[in-house]
């Protein structure tokens, strides 16, 4: 209590002594007083008391004290703002001061007296400031028009402040230009509907013009604001790239990525087979890789950048897969973010090259990186498909040396290997099985007692396997315990003979044991299968599963247009929308991407974006969870004959989908069926019943009026391709069976026999139910109707888009290949109707997962969706909910 | 747009606060150094965010250079603005250390005040601050030649330091207002090579990241032109004159470098500012003229006893009188060294072997022989052997083989005026694999 009592004091005493150094006469004292005062604002201290003694030392013609005061004004003015005032007077003077220094330090510390009585006083320098004859002063007045703004926006725009800084566009000094763009960009970010920064060719040619001459750090305002931009057409966009492409070799790298960024916005709109268009992509690539050299803080920012680059233009660093290796000194971050773009950019002609580095990786002391390194093995061999058998032999060695966790990431990879490449690599099943022991996380058991459950007929003692890890059955986490129900029910299904007791007290275990709704439920489900239908629950439990994507981690393709147009800045870093993590009403406009050259269209919709594309678009993507809903919501709500693009769903379209996802069960009924696309977040409020009902409605109110339809028929295949036989087509429900007809005419030169078809694998197993029935010759010029009924029962793969079929039709001449697309509808049922008990339930176990296991559910869930496949209602629910969880 | 701009010692002490645009209070400082203080290692640290507010921060000088910012600025100007304030305050203090920020805040303030205003990025270039600026740095130590403690580029007790006064370096530019300044100009061309060599002794990759950087203390120079090797080319195919021919894949200048005569006569002309400038930054990969600096020939493997025997052999092809510290990788004790002033050490948590040299010759090799007792030896474990990196400092060598031909400055000084070209080479990674 004495101790502060004794430091008040000395603080008062300290104050006081400064009061008298402030009032002292000679000039030098005076200064260092003020110097003190502001050492201890610094530190915390509150000098407040001392305005009055600081403000009057205000009046001095010595600059250096000038600027002290007014830093001190800054800090405190805020907290006192009726003595303030008395500083105005002095403010306004100093804005008339010959020494153009002094009239701009005045009009930029007054700005920074967020006061609004000052901001009166303001007005009038601030005009006259505004036309300075000094491009100083001229520079620091146009920033001080945002912050004025900032305090009071309807003033700037009564006084037509506004209007003053859009002539400075064109002032004759670049300094200016770039603040006044710079100013101009951020109020017009709260205005997003506003015409302020009315970007035309004029204003872009001036600003251009000033880019050669302006300061780097102007260079990336005007930079930022060109990104706005939208050009007419491909020759102004050449244009403009062309004058910004010598910014690449800028040696500040914040002027290079904001040049990255217009190239790359502006690029999309310029033709593909232009000449131009390669020259641009073979300069964009030596300004990344040099932001590459710098320290490793920039290195990870830019290497963030360069992951959105690449997932959109693979193209530009296709050759530069060396620069990506890791160095053994590189912090972890920047390691664990070059793998990821590694892998982006692995392809056949690299893949020997990546795979040794991964190897070697593999070997390294840090566990992260080791695990991601080997991670990455396994996602090089998804994705090269050549490169498959190298990767899982670089994988057995890698096991080989036991080191544990090396091992147990190397059999969750080898796991999803079989997933992607089934009945190929069964040969390393046995060495899978030699490391059984050493297996302690959750997610490499499951992914072990998987491999042992899907192969359970070619591992002998594969029940011993799996009775093991039943001993333990409660202590496993339920990823586990999931895994090792569904492995011991197929086990089962394979070897019915000698496991009846395991399955038995696996199902007891999971039915009566456990606490866990979604454990439980999948056991009574697997129990009443195999109880009532056994060859049912074989088909269902046992069914060939889709294979699993080639890029599971890719960024949703809208997301990655809108991050590409912020490249270089935070949302680019976090890989999020600014609308994400930026307060309020700023920034929360989309930008997106300028349409490509040639299409109407200025944004293209995420569906089409890989299909209906450019020709040399990423390798198809299969659409993220985000896409997929909509797809679903749009199939079900749009009427039947659109089976064209679904209409360009909106970003918040996107967002609000993606959190369906995550809400899960209630949200997605609310959401998904209660209300159309376009009002997502109004809809979120429908109750779950509701919903619900409207669901069951809707299935059973689907089906059955759109049996009757069917699209008009389409060229499926043109004579030209088809050496005079043309096809043309389309699809049709009727009386339950779908139809596919189509009329083949013979325009060749002779006659055409032996007509034959065939489907390749598809979404919904879309198979011909009988022989192609032409049964006469077809004569030159002669056309014939076809109608050939479908069913479903054939293998299934996932297409892109989903309803994407391709056939083969083989005719005495030669085979000739096409695809064409089917309307979703006519995969529907007329008797769409299920319990509410059981889909609820099932549903419910679906929507639980996490969210590795999203993109098939989707892929099924939109199969579920199309009653085509759903033979046996509940036992298909079952099949998506096994293949999920056996994935 | 930059909110907020802090400078933080290491312990966390409030050195420089400046508020630019009042969107959050000063209670952001602690948030900001609670955060980065609990930063593991693996976690990028280059972005971190608290409700509303991001802070970007570099470390330099052993201090916290702090930005906030609440709008979807760029992390990238933020970075390198950051980088070029420190220079800046570099260049106009002397030193950076907390005590000469400490002494100078009056003069920081100033500086604070013209290269942003409300968040905006002004300038950085010391020429055009030198107008605004009214405050006289005050240095923290008094200029003494002979000041052990003033380390200069390379680090290092290398030779360099008896053949450039290179504690000349970290004066304030404003001394030249002084009129007994030494008026000196420093040309130091520095290079980085990161090396992969496979275990089959095939070099797998090579790169050289190099840059010029020029320090200058001239009162007055209005131009300076540094010629580089005539044949120097950049690009792939270009190819000048005979021989050998020295070649970047790419390179950068300084916005204010003047190229008209680089393509003629390989020239760059500039006006260096006060202070410390990158003038060019060149990228050179694979293709390197000259084989690499350093092999090694390594043999691992496992004598009767158990035990893990590691014989290197490394090779300097080199001219002589290079600099090299080592550090292999393993695990367990006893050692033999080929000459006595070398040493070894086992860091167990790392699982690393250093083996430290301090001078090798060029042209000559030296082996060592670890054996290492490692518990539950197998022939398994014996992929887990790791690289060897090298890091080591080569004065007086440039991997590019870039030279400054000639620096002519015009128009020519009256007084004396020294000017010093240097040359060095680190090692930013290399790697030879077992």
């Amino acid at each position: 209590m004495t101790d502060s009592k004794y430091f008040t004091t000395t603080k008062k005493g300290e104050i006081f002594e400064l009061k008298a150094e402030l009032n002292s006469d000679k000039k030098e004292k005076k200064k260092e007083a003020v110097k003190k005062v502001i050492a201890s604002m610094t530190v915390g201290k509150d000098v407040s008391a001392l305005f009055p003694d600081v403000v009057n030392c205000m009046q001095t013609d010595n600059l250096e004290l000038k600027k002290l005061v007014y830093l001190y004004l800054m800090n405190y003015a805020k907290s006192q703002p009726d003595m303030a005032i008395m500083a105005v007077n002095t403010f306004v003077k100093d804005c008339e001061d010959p020494n153009p220094l002094i009239r701009a330090l005045a009009v930029r510390t007054m700005g920074c007296i967020r006061v609004d009585k000052i901001t009166e006083y303001l007005c009038e320098p601030l005009r006259k400031c505004l036309k300075d004859e000094d491009p100083y002063v001229r520079k620091t007045a146009a920033v001080c028009v945002a912050k004025l703004h900032d305090i009071n926006a309807q003033l700037v725009e009564d006084q037509g402040f506004l209007d003053t800084l859009k002539d400075l566009i064109s002032d004759s000094n670049p300094m200016v230009v770039a603040n006044a763009v710079a100013a101009l960009s951020e109020i017009a970010e709260s205005h997003p509907n506003s015409n302020l920064l009315d970007l035309n060719p004029q204003t872009i040619n001036k600003l251009l013009t000033a880019l050669n001459e302006c300061t780097e750090w102007g260079q990336i305002f005007i930079l930022d604001c060109l990104a706005n931009y939208t050009p007419r057409d491909d020759r102004e966009s050449q244009s403009i790239c062309e004058r910004v492409t010598p910014r690449l070799s800028h040696a500040n790298s914040a002027v290079v990525l904001s040049a990255v960024k217009v190239l790359m916005k502006f690029m999309e709109m310029l033709p593909k087979d232009l000449d131009y268009y390669g020259t641009l992509l073979k300069k964009l690539a030596p300004p990344l890789v040099t932001l590459l050299s710098a320290e490793p803080e920039l290195q990870y920012v830019a290497l963030r950048n360069i992951n959105l680059i690449v997932q959109r233009r693979p193209e530009i660093l296709k050759h530069e897969m060396k620069v990506f290796f890791v160095k053994y000194n590189d912090p972890i971050y920047v390691k664990l973010e070059k793998l990821d773009i590694m892998i982006r950019l692995a392809s056949q002609a690299n893949i020997a090259q990546v795979l040794a580095e991964l190897k070697e990786y593999a070997t390294e002391v840090d566990v992260d990186f080791v695990r991601k390194a080997v991670r990455a093995i396994g996602r090089c061999a998804i994705k090269v498909e050549q490169s498959a058998e190298r990767c899982v032999s670089t994988l057995l060695d890698l096991i080989q040396t036991k080191v544990n966790y090396v091992v147990q990431e190397a059999i969750v990879v080898i796991k999803d290997i079989f997933r992607k490449y089934p009945n190929k690599y069964e040969s390393v099943i046995a060495t899978l099985c030699e490391n059984l022991d050493s297996l302690d996380e959750p997610e490499a058991r499951a992914a072990m007692i998987w491999i042992v459950g899907e192969y359970a007929e070619r591992i002998d003692n594969a029940d011993e396997l799996l009775e093991s890890f039943l001993e333990g059955f409660h202590d496993e986490s339920t990823q586990v315990q999931l895994q090792l129900l569904t492995a011991i029910v197929k086990l089962f299904l394979k070897k019915p003979t000698e496991t009846q007791e395991l399955v038995q007290q696996v199902l007891s275990l999971a039915t009566q044991d456990s606490d866990n709704p979604d454990l439980r439920d999948r056991g009574y489900i697997y129990w009443r299968l195999l109880s009532t239908d056994p060859v049912a629950a074989k088909e269902v439990v046992l069914a060939e599963k889709p294979l699993i994507s080639e890029e599971t981690d890719l960024i949703e393709p809208t997301l990655l247009e809108e991050l590409i147009c912020h490249i270089g800045t935070l949302a680019s870093v976090y890989h999020k929308p600014p609308s994400a993590f930026v307060e309020g009403s700023r920034g929360v406009q989309h930008k997106r991407l300028p349409g490509s050259a040639g299409s109407g269209e200025s944004v293209e919709s995420p569906d089409t974006g890989s299909a209906a594309g450019v020709s040399d678009a990423p390798p198809a993507v299969i659409p993220s969870q985000g896409d997929l809903l909509g797809d679903l919501l749009n199939l079900d709500l749009t009427p039947p004959a659109t089976t064209g693009p679904p209409p360009p769903a909106t970003s918040g379209m996107q967002l609000g989908a993606m959190d369906l996802l995550g809400g899960g069960l209630d949200s997605l009924m609310g959401a998904g069926f209660g209300a159309p696309p376009a009002a997502p977040a109004a809809s979120f409020s429908a109750p779950v019943s509701g919903g619900l009902d409207d669901l069951f409605d809707l299935g059973g109110g689907v089906g059955m009026p759109m049996g009757a339809y069917s699209p008009p028929k389409t060229v499926w295949l043109p004579a030209m391709k088809g050496k005079g036989l043309e096809i043309s087509g389309t699809f049709a429900r009727r009386a339950g069976v779908i139809q596919m007809e189509m009329t083949l005419t013979n325009k060749a030169m002779s006659v055409m026999t032996d007509f034959a078809i065939q489907f390749n694998r598809n979404s919904f197993g879309l198979a011909p139910a009988g022989p192609l029935q032409v049964l006469t010759p077809l004569s030159p010029n002669q056309s014939i109707e076809v109608t050939l009924p479908l069913n479903t029962v054939g293998p299934v793969m996932k297409m892109d888009p989903l309803n994407n079929l391709q056939v083969a039709v083989k005719n005495n001449i030669d085979v000739f290949y096409f695809s064409c697309q089917y309307p979703i509808s006519m995969l529907f049922v007329e008797d769409g109707k299920m319990e509410r008990q059981v889909f609820l339930a099932t549903w419910k176990d679906i929507s639980n997962d996490n969210e590795a296991q999203f993109q098939i559910k989707d892929c099924h869930l939109s199969s579920g969706k199309t009653a085509g496949l759903m033979k046996r209602k509940t036992h298909h629910c079952t099949a998506v909910r096994c293949s999920l969880f056996s994935y | 747009m930059i909110s907020q701009l802090f400078i933080l010692s290491s312990k966390g002490d409030h050195l420089i606060y400046k508020d630019y645009r009042g969107e959050a209070g000063s209670d952001v400082i602690d948030v900001f150094y609670e955060k980065v203080t609990a930063l593991t290692g693996d976690q990028p640290p280059v972005v971190m965010s608290h409700k509303d507010l991001h802070f970007v921060h570099i470390r330099q000088g052993g201090l916290y250079w702090v930005v906030t910012t609440t709008a979807d600025s760029s992390p990238f100007s933020i970075i390198e603005f950051l980088n070029r304030l420190s220079s800046l305050v570099k260049d106009y203090c002397g030193s950076l250390s907390e005590k000469a920020i400490q002494m100078n805040f009056a003069l920081i303030y100033e500086l604070l005040d013209e290269v942003l205003d409300y968040g905006y990025v002004q300038t950085t270039s010391s020429d055009v601050l030198k107008n605004f600026i009214q405050s006289e740095a005050i240095s923290s130590k008094p200029f003494s030649l002979f000041d052990l403690s003033n380390v200069g580029l390379f680090g290092a007790e290398t030779q360099q330091n008896k053949v450039a006064p290179s504690s000349a370096a970290t004066r304030p530019i404003q001394s030249s207002r002084d009129p007994g300044g030494k008026s000196e100009i420093f040309v130091d061309v520095i290079e980085k090579m990161s090396v992969v060599i496979g275990s089959n002794g095939v070099l797998m990759k090579a790169d050289i990241e190099g840059e010029i950087r020029v320090k200058c203390y001239m009162p007055s120079c209005s131009e300076m032109r540094i010629g580089l090797n005539e044949e120097f080319s950049v690009g792939k195919s270009q190819l000048r004159g005979y021989g050998a021919a020295v070649r970047v894949d790419e390179c950068s200048f300084h916005q204010s470098v003047q190229l008209d005569e680089f393509q003629s006569h390989r020239i760059l002309r500039l006006c260096p500012s006060q202070g410390e400038h990158t003038v060019m930054q060149y990228r050179l990969s694979d293709e390197l003229p000259s084989a690499p600096p350093f092999r090694l020939f390594p043999s691992v493997e496992r004598d009767s006893a158990g035990r893990l025997l590691m014989y290197l052999k490394l090779r300097c092809d080199l001219p002589p009188k290079r600099s090299v510290s080592l550090l292999p990788e393993g695990a367990g004790l006893s050692q033999e060294l080929s000459s006595p002033d070398q040493s070894a050490e086992l860091q167990l948590q790392n699982r690393t072997v250093f083996w430290k040299i301090p001078r090798l010759c060029g042209g000559t090799q030296l082996s060592a022989l670890f054996k290492l007792d490692v518990p539950g030896l197998s022939s398994a474990s014996m992929l887990e052997v790791g690289p060897v990196g090298l890091s080591f400092e080569l004065p007086k060598w440039t991997g590019t083989g870039l030279q400054i031909r000639f620096l002519r400055l015009s128009p020519v000084h009256p007084g004396p005026s020294q000017r010093w070209v240097r040359y060095v080479t680190h090692s930013d990674s290399y790697i030879i694999r077992i």
